[in-house]
């Protein structure tokens, strides 16, 4: 399967495999319009899929050159030096992507957040308030699908939320 | 005239009328800028009367005169008193406009009212701002975006409204917490294949890596991406600085070795959970198929940078299948990895009856320590019961000396009787004496202890006293502080809101204008006072002057009239006298009738004057021609009307 790489040239080759490891990073993963001339669909899904296992077992089992070599049997002398020196460069960052993964085990995770602070100034039936608000939106990953949380608080709820957290950190750091 | 203009000007201007900088009297109003001001001024009044009118001129001439004659019957609504019809508008003339205009304006609702009363303070300024600015926000339209111009891409723009998303990026310096790499190196033990790694990544990083721009998907998460990577950076640089400076320095260890310990420490600590959470009830962690494979991901990623976990890793994979001896694995591990499957049986077993041994022993450690207690607890109790004993036992001792002692006295009894009798005796006089030695001292003290509780009573009082004094004052002062700062505040307050104050009008003038004009009245009034005196004493002197012509009239008509009698030249002068004081009525009537005339001659010029400043021919030429206008239109609508 992977000797299918061998269709391509090989500075071809390395910048594909470049994207390949991008996309097991989190990163963009290469578009198939870009091959279509090279290769059908099934052999594109089949080619992506047997890298990503080559790259991500070599960087798991810190496989050392001959099992990668081994791996890569049936391609050209010259692309597989490449797909190595690739698994080479960007080793340590597919570990870290890996561990981030592994990390991100809990059934809902948080993504990123974004807080807004507003003033309330008058509402429909009181002409004059003074109440600051913060809006806070949270993005959870949940089974891979990003699904946003949109909260607004006044200031008592903020404090509780506030307290809430640090007493998880507390627990966190106990655990460490 | 100019000041009241001026004023008018101002006004107008308040009001929304849009008055160019050239215009300074009402002189240069054009017809068009007269019935804008008018309509405002009108729609400021009484909006319901005004929404109706439109502020500009049409072009038809019957159009012109439609809207000239609404605007006169709004006018007369309103409670204007003046002559006005449609040709005030259309064909104005000063004074007419002014008064009006001045009518109008008097008429105006002040605003001055509403904004006294409200609240003071400098926030509310700032805050009354904000809400005009988003009101006037809130008075835009929303347009879509191609018709967006400057001034709407400030509120309505989508920059505004992009989420904060962050993608993973690479960086060629990038170290993810310090001494990780160094560690890293270390573990993997062969420096040469870092050297060489090194080289290839510098050879990624400049011919692959694209530059950190184009790496995120949309440019929107371009910068969030960098603040969160360069944040997250940060805040483990400094996590790592407060651990080592708190708990790393003290282990005495360098930081590659800490980190190491640190590690090795939380791996055991994360195993022990997870065989605390697996051990007691092992059919439901490895019965599920689902708990399985999560317990086996879990430990497959164990398979970290170092190599002890990841033999006990790729164990725990092999044993998968027997599911039943995965408690022993961490025992067994190390060993086991290169023996068959039976020997691991075998050992096994071994290990289950070490186990049930290990297990029996617990048991009894934990009934002997309860026995124990038990054991304790009665001691307590039977040390308390012999205290209590040995209580009764000394009470009891007592009562028998007393005992004792009486039944020692009983042989002699009446002796005894008498020498105790005796002894009551002196011990009552005693009692007594010393009764009396005691109301003698207790006197006096009882004497000084009131005097001194007077004493203390009335410092007391004082004292209460000047305590609410010191409180009133207290009080007074808080009142006082709390009504400067309101002071201060409300002084702040309205130097803001003299300083937003426009500045066109200057009040200094018109106070001056003001004062000129009342001085004027005063010396005016002070001339009419002094005709009005020289009036009333030329009166008087023709009514004492008529009065003594009667008189004399009256006392020469007798005394000659007696004589007429007698002398027939008498009466002939007699005649003559009536005739001439006759004569003399005439020409005192003549006289009088020639002032009114005089009177009404000036009152008709300045009658005529008027009129000639109304311009009334014009006016009427005017007219006629709106007329021949109005019939030209009409007769060429007619002809429309026939040809359509």
């Amino acid at each position: 399967m992977v000797d299918l790489l061998g269709r391509l040239a090989v500075a071809e080759s390395v910048t594909l495999c470049h994207r390949v490891v991008d996309g097991l990073c989190g990163r963009e993963p290469p578009h198939r319009e870009d091959y279509s001339t090279v290769w059908s669909l099934e052999e594109w899904v089949e080619l992506l899929h047997s890298l990503t296992a080559i790259f991500r077992l070599a960087a798991l089992n810190n496989s050392s050159d001959e099992e990668v070599l081994a791996e890569l049997s049936g391609l050209g002398s010259s692309h597989t030096e490449n797909v190595l020196k690739v698994l080479r460069a960007r080793e340590e960052e597919i570990r870290r992507a890996l561990l981030d993964i592994t990390n991100f085990i809990s059934s809902a995770m948080l993504q990123d957040f974004d807080w807004q602070l507003k003033l309330a100034l008058s509402s429909d039936k009181i002409s004059s308030l003074h109440i600051p608000l913060l809006s806070l939106s949270l993005d959870l990953r949940e089974d891979g699908a990003l699904r946003s949380v949109a909260m607004e608080m006044n200031r008592d709820e903020l404090n509780a939320l506030i307290s809430s957290l640090e007493a998880a950190n507390k627990v966190v750091l106990q655990l460490k | 005239m100019e000041e009241v203009d001026k004023i008018l000007i101002h006004a107008l201007k308040q009001v929304g009328t849009e008055v160019s900088e050239e215009i300074n009297s009402v002189q240069q109003f054009s017809s068009e800028l007269i019935v804008e001001a008018v309509v405002r001024c009108i729609r400021v009044i009484e909006p319901g009367l005004g929404s109706t009118l439109s502020t500009s001129l049409p072009p038809g001439m019957s159009a012109r005169f439609r809207v000239g004659m609404s605007l006169a019957q709004a006018c007369q609504d309103i409670g204007y008193k003046g002559e006005i019809g449609y040709q005030t508008f259309l064909y104005s003339n000063e004074p007419e406009i002014r008064s009006l205009l001045m009518c109008l304006v008097e008429k105006l609702p002040r605003e001055s009212a509403e904004t006294s009363d409200q609240p003071t303070g400098k926030s509310v300024v700032l805050q009354r701002a904000i809400a005009t600015a988003i009101k006037s926000q809130l008075a835009v339209p929303w347009l879509p975006q191609n018709c967006r111009r400057l001034l709407h891409i400030e509120t309505q723009g989508p920059e505004a409204l992009h989420n904060f998303h962050t993608q993973p990026l690479s960086l060629p310096n990038c170290t993810k917490g310090p001494g990780k790499k160094q560690l890293k190196a270390e573990h993997t033990g062969v420096i040469s294949v870092c050297a060489c790694m090194l080289s290839e990544m510098t050879d990624y990083q400049r011919d692959i890596l694209p530059p950190l721009t184009s790496q995120p998907s949309h440019h929107v998460s371009l910068v969030a991406s960098i603040l969160e990577q360069h944040t997250a950076e940060l805040s483990t640089a400094q996590e790592w600085e407060n651990e080592w400076k708190s708990q790393g320095l003290l282990s005495c260890l360098s930081p590659q070795e800490y980190c190491a310990w640190k590690l090795s420490r939380l791996r055991k600590r994360i195993e022990e959970q997870l065989r605390s959470a697996a051990l007691p009830s092992p059919e439901s962690v490895f019965g599920g198929p689902r708990s399985t494979s999560d317990l086996s991901e879990l430990l497959e990623t164990f398979r970290a940078p170092s190599d002890h976990i990841l033999t006990k890793g790729t164990h725990f994979t092999h044993t998968q299948k027997f599911t039943f001896t995965q408690e022993s694995a961490p025992v067994t591990s190390i060993h086991s990895r290169h023996q068959s499957d039976s020997d691991a049986l075998h050992q096994e077993e071994e290990l289950a009856s070490l186990q049930q041994q290990l297990q029996q022993l617990c048991n009894d450690v934990t009934q002997l320590t309860a026995d124990m207690k038990h054991m304790s607890v009665t001691n307590t109790q039977v040390l308390s019961e012999l205290k209590q004993r040995e209580q009764g036992n000394s009470e009891k001792e007592e009562k028998m000396q007393v005992k004792k002692k009486t039944v020692d006295l009983l042989p002699d009894a009446d002796n005894n009787l008498l020498k105790l009798q005796a002894q009551v005796e002196a011990g009552a006089n005693r009692m007594v004496n010393l009764a009396s030695q005691w109301e003698k001292h207790r006197a006096p003290l009882i004497s000084e202890h009131r005097r001194l509780k007077e004493i203390c009573s009335n410092r007391d009082l004082e004292s209460s006293r000047k305590l609410s004094e010191i409180k009133s004052l207290h009080d007074k002062i808080c009142v006082s502080t709390e009504e400067a700062r309101k002071k201060e505040e409300m002084y702040k307050q309205l130097v803001t809101e003299l300083e937003n104050l426009p500045q066109d009008v200057s009040r200094s003038a018109y106070t001056q204008r003001i004062l000129e004009i009342i001085s004027n009245i005063k010396k005016q009034k002070e001339e009419i006072t002094k005709i009005l005196s020289d009036t009333k004493e030329l009166q008087k002197e023709i009514n004492s002057l008529t009065g003594k012509l009667d008189r004399t009239f009256a006392v020469t008509d007798e005394l000659i009239f007696k004589d007429a009698k007698k002398d027939e030249s008498v009466r002939k002068s007699y005649k003559y006298l009536a005739a001439l004081h006759e004569n003399c009525n005439h020409l005192i009537q003549t006289i009088e009738d020639t002032g009114t005339i005089l009177r009404e001659i000036r009152d008709l010029e300045e009658q005529i004057e008027a009129e000639n400043g109304k311009k009334t021919v014009a006016n009427l030429e005017r007219i006629l021609e709106d007329y021949k206008a109005i019939r030209q239109e009409n007769a060429a609508l007619a002809a429309k009307v026939r040809d359509g």
